[in-house]
């Protein structure tokens, strides 16, 4: 039997913690950990592209044409117990930073997004809401069913509303005696018919309004024979291994121990674990947009056509460059938001809406760039560049599932004209160790996520960067500007006064634009504002390289350091040029005048993107070693 | 999880106002709401939950940001769903308006 580990969690070797403290040894430590753990994940699954590797993308394309998750590699993953990812380190599972577990799970969809949410990732979706809200009851029990290679079905949405979740019809009727009854029908649920627990959103209660839900955990070993059945399974265009059906309740009888967090609040529950998730889906799924490069990049080098490789085309080298960098910005943006849980969980509402917005929109685009360069080759469904559809297939959708793109607007639109009248240009700047991506961070807690954002120090991070670019900040930021200083002045002069814009036009939103009814108008303020955000973890980034940090609690930028194995390497991160082309291709996106860039930007982006490909380096801001 | 006052919407000082009773909250919600509806505020009905308006979960959050602004009431982002009708928002308005004695502290954000 479980029991909880007291403190913030380490219970492994030296890690352990004094105060409030990590460290900056403990920092170094736990980076080496995770490294470790990510190496360990690829070197189990081996070289992808090895036609002799039974867990290489031949087998995984051919278990998908069959609609199913590839046996051996779900072996692997149950051997190498990803499930603990999403376990709290308190209850015995590696499970302490959201950053960490988007950097992990990326090993996993880069090879496979079925296999990444069918295994894994649908499982956090739903024990998310136990720990969150759950007893210690329940968080034992979902920990030992995790950890014990069990399975957890997450039943929200129902078909017919979407993400009108609150329309939900699914009953759970309260008994006289205590406890509930369980009536109605979901579908397309992942993994409904094998896992062992159901996190279930229910109503609770006739009335209109969002006081009427309430999140059930359900056993299907504790609820008597011949009250659920499962319902047909849903064939999909993309994730075709994932296991999605529909279960049906009839008059089913389940505990009163079984409500998660009390009656009525399974909306603000919903809402507060999807910016955990919403914030967390987005950086796994990333490790797709590093195959689709990674693929592309492959037939670039390898296919001749008017007689020289398909790499000597400046078409095909500027789509590769271009997309990597949309890569490195999502990257940016997916660490912002997944950082921000532990740093600003009062303003994370509108950060995990806008990565969960934003990036699977810019891979989409990425994407379909690439398949230019694939040509015909983007059609073939098996053979070396196979890989390439199944991405194109798989990504919209993990991106639809648990959190459409309208309703990720949703989220940000009626937030937005508090933000333009009381945070931007007035509020504190993101703290640095929201861009640094090698940092510890302070314990996960989701008590603290606010359902609405306050203050937004990401988007007033923006405010005052071209001083501080120009050199008029003091911060010395200038020096490592070179020939980019320029461009980089001017992009983040734009970008301000993109967000000045904004503010306007977002501060004298008219009520009705906040709902459903929104104009076009609001939704392209949402786009607007996901964009500026992007942009702003883009410099936050580039503004915590090199030298001038690792001062300040936690911050171990030193020991950082001396935990990359690949350290001299850091140069690339701390270059100019990659922030000047991504805001370039950001303010692009946003209308903006653009500044010309110094010549020979392309060649040091491509230079990268071919030693990554030739030495087996991630395409992401961490330039992890990837088996194969 | 009591907002803070952001401190830049500075509303206008209480006593400047008529004292805010529910008819006044149930005077002023009734236009809100039309505005966030498109519809004229004599077709809001004080005791229709805000849900059947078609208002959202997520849009009813922003009611309290509303709130705070235009009276210095600094409720819970929630306080919408909790009273889901004009009528049973009026009254809350209206006894936290009183409690405070019509002179809201900015410093002291109120429990609900």
């Amino acid at each position: 039997m479980l029991t909880p580990t007291e403190g913030t969690g380490h219970t492994e070797g030296t890690g352990h913690t004094e105060g409030t403290g990590r460290t900056a040894d403990t920092g170094a430590e736990e980076e080496l950990r995770i490294q470790y753990r990510i190496a360990d994940l690829e070197r189990r699954f081996g070289d992808p592209v090895d036609p002799d590797n039974p867990l290489g993308i031949d087998a995984l394309l051919a278990a998908d044409e069959r609609g199913e998750l590839l046996a051996e590699a779900e072996d692997v993953l149950a051997d190498f117990q990803l499930n603990a990812e999403f376990v709290p380190r308190r209850w015995g599972g590696r499970l302490d930073r959201v950053d960490t577990m988007g950097r992990v799970l990326r090993a996993v969809f880069r090879r496979d997004a079925s296999l990444g949410l069918g295994y894994g990732a649908t499982s956090f979706l739903a024990a998310v809401a136990v720990w969150a809200a759950g007893t210690q009851e329940q968080q034992r029990r979902v920990a030992e069913l995790l950890l014990g290679g069990g399975r957890l079905a997450i039943a929200y949405h129902e078909l017919a509303h979407g993400n009108d979740f609150v329309r939900n019809e699914f009953r759970a009727t309260e008994e006289p005696g205590g406890g509930f009854r369980l009536d109605g029908v979901k579908q397309v649920i992942n993994n409904v018919v094998r896992a062992e627990a159901l996190v279930l959103f229910c109503r609770t209660d006739d009335a209109a309004g969002s006081r009427s839900h309430s999140v059930l955990l359900a056993e299907k070993d504790r609820l008597p024979e011949g009250r659920l059945r499962y319902l047909p399974r849903y064939a999909t265009v993309g994730v075709r291994g994932c296991q999605n059906a529909g279960i049906e309740f009839t008059d089913c009888p389940v505990a009163g121990d079984a409500l998660v967090g009390e009656l009525g609040d399974g909306v603000e529950l919903a809402l507060r674990s999807f910016q955990i998730t919403r914030s967390v889906v987005p950086s796994m799924i990333l490790g797709g947009g590093d195959t689709a490069l990674r693929t592309a990049v492959s037939f670039a080098l390898n296919r001749q056509l008017y007689n020289r490789s398909v790499l000597e085309i400046p078409h095909a080298r500027a789509t590769l460059v271009g997309a990597f960098t949309d890569l490195l910005i999502c990257d940016c943006l997916a660490l912002a938001a997944t950082r921000a849980v532990h740093l600003l969980p009062a303003e994370t509402s509108v950060y995990a809406a806008a990565v969960k917005y934003l990036l699977p929109k810019l891979l989409t685009d990425t994407t379909y760039d690439l398949s230019v360069v694939l040509g015909a080759n983007f059609y073939v469904r098996g053979g070396e560049y196979g890989a390439f559809q199944k991405h194109v297939r798989d990504l919209p959708m993990i991106s639809l599932g648990h959190a459409g793109t309208a309703a990720c607007q949703a989220t940000i639109i009626p937030q937005l004209p508090r933000l333009a009248r009381a945070a931007w240009f007035t509020g504190p700047p993101a703290p640095d160790g929201l861009f640094r991506i090698r940092d510890p961070l302070p314990p996960l807690d989701p008590g603290l996520l606010e359902l609405v954002a306050t203050s937004d120090g990401l988007a007033c991070s923006l405010a005052g960067a071209a001083e501080e670019l120009a050199g008029d900040g003091g911060s010395g930021l200038s020096a490592r500007t070179g020939e980019y200083g320029e461009a980089l002045v001017a992009l983040a002069g734009e970008l301000e006064a993109e967000l000045r814009g904004l503010q306007e036009e977002c501060a004298a939103m008219p009520a009705k634009d906040r709902t459903v009814l929104a104009s076009p108008r609001s939704y392209a303020a949402a786009d607007r504002y996901a964009l500026l955000l992007a942009a702003a973890a883009c410099l936050g980034v580039w503004r915590n390289q090199g030298a001038g940090q690792g001062t300040g609690p936690g911050a171990g930028q030193g020991a950082d350091r001396a935990a990359d194995p690949h350290g001299a390497r850091a140069g690339f991160l701390a270059s100019p040029v990659w922030p000047a082309v991504a805001l370039t291709r950001l303010a692009k996106r946003l209308g903006r005048p653009l500044p010309k860039l110094p010549a020979g930007w392309e060649e040091h982006l491509l230079d990268e993107v071919l030693s990554r490909y030739h030495e087996a380096r991630s395409y992401d801001l961490y330039d992890t070693p990837l088996a194969g | 999880m009591v907002p803070q006052p952001t401190g830049a919407h500075v509303p206008d000082p209480p006593g400047t106002q008529a004292p805010m009773g529910e008819r006044e909250f149930t005077r002023w919600l009734k236009a809100r709401l039309a505005e966030f509806l498109g519809r004229p505020a004599e077709d809001i009905d004080p005791r229709t939950p805000f849900a059947e308006y078609g208002l959202d979960s997520v849009a009813a959050l922003s009611l309290y940001g509303d709130i705070e602004d235009e009276f210095a009431l600094f409720l819970e982002p929630t306080v919408a769903w909790d009273h889901p009708t004009v009528e049973a928002l009026a009254r809350c308005l209206a006894e936290e308006y009183a409690s405070r004695g019509g002179r809201p502290d900015p410093d002291t954000p109120a429990e609900v």
